[in-house]
C-alpha cells in the first residue's frame, strides 16, 4: 500500500534531523516560556512532547525528528538535554 | 552551511537512559511505586508510614485543631522535609534550580496544609470548602489579584504532582477493577473523543481555520487537553502561533468546568461512580478532571446531600475513563494525523516521512506506574479476607499511601490556580472561540448522556475494594 512509503517504523541515524539545527529550539525551560499557559495543564516535561521544539526559520512547532531543505547546522553539536532517540 | 560530512554522534543507547531521567512521566513512576515499596516494606516488618504520611482528622472548634496540631507538629514537618528532599532531586534532574524550587515548595507546602486542614473541618461541606475547588480558587486569587515574583514558578509543577497522585491512586485500586471497567471506559471514552474531535475540526474548517490547527484544536478539546495539543502541533508541524491559542481555549474552559459539572451534578443527585465518569469524558486536562471529581467524591461523606456512593467511587470511573479511556490513545491520535497530514493536507515545509515510534514516545508513561501499583498492591492484598483486610492492610498500607496521595493531588491544584494567568493567556480570537466551544458543548451532552444514561448502571455500581 501506498500510505506505507510514508511510514518510517526505524528512525533513521540523521544528522540532518531537526534536533541539530541552528533553527531549531526545544528546551523544556524555553518551551514553557515560549507556549504561554503551557504549564497550568500540562508541562513541557512531559512525555507527550516528546522532543518536539520551535522552528525560527518556518515559525513552526515541529518533531526533533522531522528533515527539512532549510538545514543548517549547529556549530557547537551540543545534545539537548530533552532530545533522545528510541 | 555545509553539512556532508557531520557525523551522528549520539548514542541511541544512553539517550534510551536519558530520557528515563529527564521526563516527569518517569519520575512519578520512580516516585510513585518507591514510595509503594517503602510502604510495603514497612508494612512487611509490623510496622506503618503512617506517622510521616500524616494527613489532618475531622476536627469542629479551633480547640481540637490546636490539640491536633500540638500532637502532629512534628510529623508535618518531617512530611514537609521529606517531600523537599524528593522532589528537589526529581527537579533538578529535569534541570531547574535546586533552591528556587524549595523556596517555592515551602510556599505550596503551607498553603496545602492549610486547605487541607480547612478541608477536614466538620462544616467544611456546608459551605462549599471541598479541597480541591478552595486550593483553585485560592491559586487563582492570587496569581490573578495578588501576584506573585516568576521565580516562585519553580515549585508550580501541575502535571508532576499529578502524575504522582495518580501512581499512588494505581495503589489504592484493584487491577480486576481496571480490568473489568476497561474495555467500557475505552469505549465510551472513544465514542465522544472521536465526536467530539470531528465537530471541533469540521467547524474549525467551516469557519476557515487551518487543518493543522483545527487538529491542534480538535485534539485539545477531545483527548487531554493542552497536553494533546502540544503532541499533535509537534506531529502535524502546526503554526507556532497555535499551540498558545489552543492552550488558552483549554485553561479557560477546564477551570469553568471545574466548577460547573460539580456543581450541575450535585443538582442532578448524581451518584458519585456517574458523576465521575460524567468528569472523565467531558473535562480534558487530567489535572481539571481529578480537582471536580475529587470535589464531587468529597460531597459522598455528607449525609445532607443525598448524594450516593464514595469518593472512591468518583475516582475511580473518573480515572478509569480519563486515563485509560483518553490519556493513552494520545500517540495513535498523533501518529495518525502526522499520517494525514503527510498524506492527504498540503506539506512543503518538511520532507520526513511519519515516526511510527512517536505512538510510543508520547506514551503518557506515567500510566505504566499506575498499573503497576495497581498490580503489586492487588498481589500484595491477596489472601486477605475483608475483615482482615480493613483491621489491618487498610490502615497500615493503603490509607497511608491514600493521604500522600491526597497531599500530591493539592498541591497540584494549587498550582492550576497559581499558574493560571488570565493576563498572559494568548488572545484566542472569535473563530477557534466558537469552533472549540461547540465541541465542548458536544462533549458535555454527549458524555452527560453515556455516563447518566446509558452506562449509568455500570458506573454507580463500581467496586473499589
Amino acid at each position: 500500500m501506498k500510505i506505507f512509503k510514508h511510514i518510517q517504523i526505524v528512525p533513521y541515524p540523521s544528522t540532518h534531523r531537526c534536533q541539530h539545527c541552528i533553527h531549531f529550539e526545544n528546551d523544556p525551560a524555553l518551551i514553557e516560556t515560549a507556549l504561554k499557559g503551557l504549564t497550568t495543564l500540562s508541562s513541557a516535561y512531559a512525555s507527550v512532547r516528546d522532543s518536539d521544539g520551535l522552528c525560527s526559520y518556518l515559525g513552526r512547532y515541529l518533531s526533533a525528528m522531522d528533515l527539512c531543505d532549510h538545514f543548517s547546522q549547529k556549530t557547537i553539536q551540543t545534545s539537548d538535554k530533552n532530545t533522545y532517540d528510541i | 552551511m555545509s553539512s556532508s560530512n557531520i557525523q551522528n554522534t549520539e548514542n541511541p543507547k544512553t539517550s534510551i537512559w536519558k530520557a528515563l531521567l529527564i521526563k516527569e512521566d518517569w519520575w512519578a513512576v520512580w516516585l510513585g511505586l518507591g514510595i509503594v515499596f517503602i510502604a510495603y516494606g514497612f508494612y512487611l516488618a509490623g510496622s506503618s508510614i503512617s506517622w510521616i504520611a500524616v494527613a489532618p482528622g475531622k476536627w469542629s472548634t479551633f480547640g481540637d485543631l490546636r490539640e491536633q496540631l500540638a500532637q502532629n507538629g512534628s510529623r508535618y514537618i518531617a512530611l514537609l522535609l521529606a517531600l523537599t528532599v524528593l522532589f528537589t532531586i526529581v527537579t533538578s534532574f529535569i534541570g531547574q534550580k535546586a533552591k528556587n524550587f524549595i523556596r517555592s515548595f515551602l510556599f505550596i507546602f503551607i498553603l496545602s496544609a492549610i486547605i487541607y486542614i480547612i478541608g477536614s473541618w466538620d462544616q467544611a461541606n456546608k459551605y462549599n470548602l471541598e479541597p480541591p475547588l478552595l486550593a483553585l480558587a485560592l491559586g487563582l486569587f492570587i496569581s490573578n489579584v495578588i501576584g506573585l515574583p516568576k521565580w516562585l514558578d519553580a515549585g508550580f509543577r501541575v502535571e508532576f504532582y499529578i502524575k504522582l497522585g495518580i501512581v499512588l491512586l494505581g495503589a489504592t485500586l484493584p487491577f480486576t477493577l481496571i480490568m473489568w471497567g476497561g474495555p467500557i471506559a475505552i469505549f465510551q471514552a472513544s465514542i465522544v473523543s472521536i465526536v467530539t474531535f470531528l465537530t471541533i475540526f469540521w467547524t474549525a474548517r467551516k469557519l476557515g481555520l487551518d487543518r493543522r490547527f483545527a487538529a491542534v484544536l480538535g485534539t485539545g478539546g477531545a483527548v487531554c487537553g493542552v497536553s494533546a495539543s502540544i503532541a499533535v502541533a509537534g506531529a502535524v508541524r502546526a503554526r507556532k502561533e497555535d499551540p498558545p491559542i489552543a492552550i488558552s481555549l483549554v485553561v479557560l474552559w477546564a477551570i469553568i468546568i471545574i466548577f460547573a459539572l460539580p456543581f450541575v451534578a450535585r443538582m442532578l443527585h448524581l451518584p458519585t461512580g456517574v458523576a465521575g465518569a460524567w468528569i472523565g469524558t467531558s473535562e480534558f486536562a487530567d489535572a481539571a478532571g481529578l480537582a471536580a471529581a475529587q470535589s464531587y467524591g468529597g460531597l459522598a461523606a455528607d449525609t445532607h446531600l443525598a448524594i450516593t456512593g464514595t469518593a472512591d467511587q468518583a475516582l475511580a470511573s473518573y480515572t478509569l475513563i480519563k486515563v485509560i479511556g483518553r490519556d493513552i490513545w494520545i500517540g495513535i491520535w498523533s501518529f495518525i494525523l502526522a499520517l494525514i497530514s503527510v498524506t492527504i493536507w498540503e506539506r512543503t515545509e518538511t520532507k520526513s516521512r511519519v515516526q511510527a515510534g512517536q505512538i510510543w514516545w508520547r506514551f503518557p508513561k506515567f500510566v505504566i506506574g499506575f498499573l503497576v501499583a495497581s498490580i503489586l498492591t492487588t498481589l500484595i492484598v491477596q489472601g486477605y479476607s475483608l475483615e482482615q483486610y480493613n483491621t489491618t492492610v487498610k490502615p497500615a498500607l493503603i490509607t497511608p499511601i491514600t493521604s500522600l496521595r491526597t497531599w500530591a493531588f493539592t498541591f497540584s491544584f494549587l498550582s492550576i490556580g497559581l499558574t493560571t494567568r488570565f493576563k498572559e493567556l494568548a488572545g484566542a480570537g472569535l473563530k477557534p472561540f466558537i469552533a472549540f466551544t461547540i465541541g465542548v458543548i458536544v462533549n458535555l451532552i454527549l458524555g452527560y448522556f453515556l455516563s447518566v444514561k446509558v452506562f449509568a448502571d455500570y458506573w454507580s455500581t463500581i467496586i473499589t475494594n
